[in-house]
């Protein structure tokens, strides 16, 4: 069925979509108007974001069990109910646990290679309706954090810094399809380019034609002028698949994270490397195989069978 | 009257954006995950007319645009959901199989969202935003789509209530 109202309706929508192709206009422009708006809603959410964060955090590891609020009318009732605070305490036990674990290994990764690191909290994921992965963290510009910074994790690269704001920044993570670091790999010191690709595995570009790479190749970091956006020498990933097709200029390659970015806990923000590169050194030890013990069993045949 | 419906709406639609924000984006989901305010938006948009359906669309484009995750420049999702918010209400408006039965409304969220998704690639495409790998794009719109075939019934009885409670011009679904 038609509308009525059409004639006020369409200059309605013809005003509108104007307006919205003015901002667009005015955004690519750089506009600093809008980069002040988008800059006053992030400072607006921050905190309600870190009180989700807060409250949510048991929830976000799959394990609710919040049962017997305020009714405790006998003994068995308030059992139950300090049974459930037990376990919920577990649960915030559990959870921080496990960011202090990633807060440890961050500490000495930074640690290792001499980097001041600001460490932060993940407060919130980004909307993957915009095809990005984003990460909002709970420290911005008050803590020193500037854009384009390296991020870290417990196991090596998150990210970099993409926007600051007060209290909070927003970090675009090594998995983003507009990811791009330039790396180099550990020892043979071949160099470069990785690309997010959406997931934990990233695509590599190697720049030399005459050089090769192989499977299990630890990538690192190569560093950036004044160590922005990325400080050298933090460890990537390593090569899991290698394309040598004849027809591409040079070697490429298939990258899988050391970050795995499902579950990102605490990370760290370097705010200033070190004077000298750390090459090397970050490089993490490859596994152990753990020894299959091997169980020998002799068997003795009786000397007259029995019937 | 429609100065008395915007000042009812904005609050309700700044509540469920700072929901999304702060509760819904917490969680890392299979799939993409989904958009609560963008299957909020377009249900509005679907049982409103199309003059409210194109307001619909600009105040909710421009939430969006606000959030530090949206990966365009600010009036990319205004331009999208002026788009598919009046052209959704524009199709279903006074049909009654359409914004006056829960699967119609269902049907025309699902499919909007699908669009609202393509529309956002080929505009990223013409401002130079990068969106990741075919397989991924195709995880995340299909992930989207199924998110919001599921949550939609159920959330759609609150969001007609709501809109019954600002405009008074309609039947609860």
């Amino acid at each position: 069925m038609r509308y009525g109202g059409e004639g006020r309706t369409r200059l309605l929508l013809i005003i509108l979509i104007v307006t919205a192709l003015f901002l667009i206009t005015l955004d690519l422009r750089g506009v600093a108007v809008l980069d002040g708006a988008r800059q006053g809603t992030q400072t607006i959410l921050s905190p309600f974001q870190k009180a989700g964060n807060f409250i949510l955090s048991p929830v976000k590891n799959f394990v609710t069990d919040i049962t017997h609020l305020g009714r405790t009318r006998n003994q068995i009732e308030k059992l139950r109910a300090d049974n459930a605070k037990l376990k919920a305490d577990l649960l915030n036990r559990k959870n921080a646990d496990a960011q202090l674990k990633q807060l440890e290994s961050i500490l000495d990764l930074a640690g290792t290679a001499g980097y001041k690191v600001v460490n932060t909290r993940v407060i919130s994921q980004g909307s993957s309706q915009s095809f990005s992965q984003t990460v909002t963290i709970d420290s911005g510009s008050n803590a020193g954090i500037k854009k384009n910074m390296t991020v870290l994790s417990q196991s090596g690269i998150a990210g970099v810094v993409k926007d600051v704001y007060p209290t909070s920044a927003l970090v675009m993570l090594a998995s983003d399809p507009a990811f791009k670091i330039g790396v180099r790999i550990a020892g043979t010191q071949q160099i470069g380019i990785l690309s997010g690709r959406g997931s934990r595995s990233g695509a590599l570009q190697l720049l030399d034609n005459l050089t090769t790479v192989k499977v299990g190749d630890v990538l690192l970091a190569r560093g950036s002028v004044a160590n922005r956006p990325f400080v050298p020498g933090v460890p990537v990933g390593y090569v899991t698949a290698v394309d040598n097709s004849a027809g591409e200029i040079a070697q490429t390659g298939t990258v899988r994270y050391y970050t795995n970015f499902g579950g990102l806990g605490v990370l760290a923000v370097v705010v200033a490397a070190s004077s000298s590169n750390p090459g090397d050194a970050l490089v993490p030890p490859k596994p152990v195989p753990t020894p299959i013990p091997t169980v020998t069993v002799y068997v003795t045949p009786s000397p007259s069978p029995t019937k | 009257m429609l100065t008395r419906q915007i000042s009812l709406s904005a609050p309700i639609f700044l509540s469920i954006f700072i929901f999304q924000e702060a509760v819904v984006n917490q969680f890392k989901l299979p799939g993409g995950g989904f958009s609560l305010f963008g299957i909020f938006a377009l249900v509005w948009a679907v049982i409103s007319t199309p003059e409210i359906a194109a307001l619909t669309g600009f105040g909710a484009g421009i939430l969006m645009d606000m959030s530090h995750s949206a990966g365009g420049p600010v009036g990319q999702w205004t331009l999208i959901m002026i788009i598919v918010c009046y052209g959704v209400s524009y199709l279903g408006y006074g049909d009654g199989n359409i914004n006056g039965n829960p699967i119609g409304v269902v049907f025309f969220v699902v499919v909007a969202n699908l669009i609202t998704g393509l529309l956002f690639l080929a505009s990223s495409a013409l401002l130079g935003v990068t969106t990741g790998s075919f397989g991924q794009i195709l995880l995340t719109l299909l992930g989207n789509s199924l998110w919001t075939l599921v949550l939609t019934p159920i959330v759609l009885p609150v969001f007609s209530f709501m809109h019954h409670l600002v405009f008074e011009t309609r039947s609860v679904l």
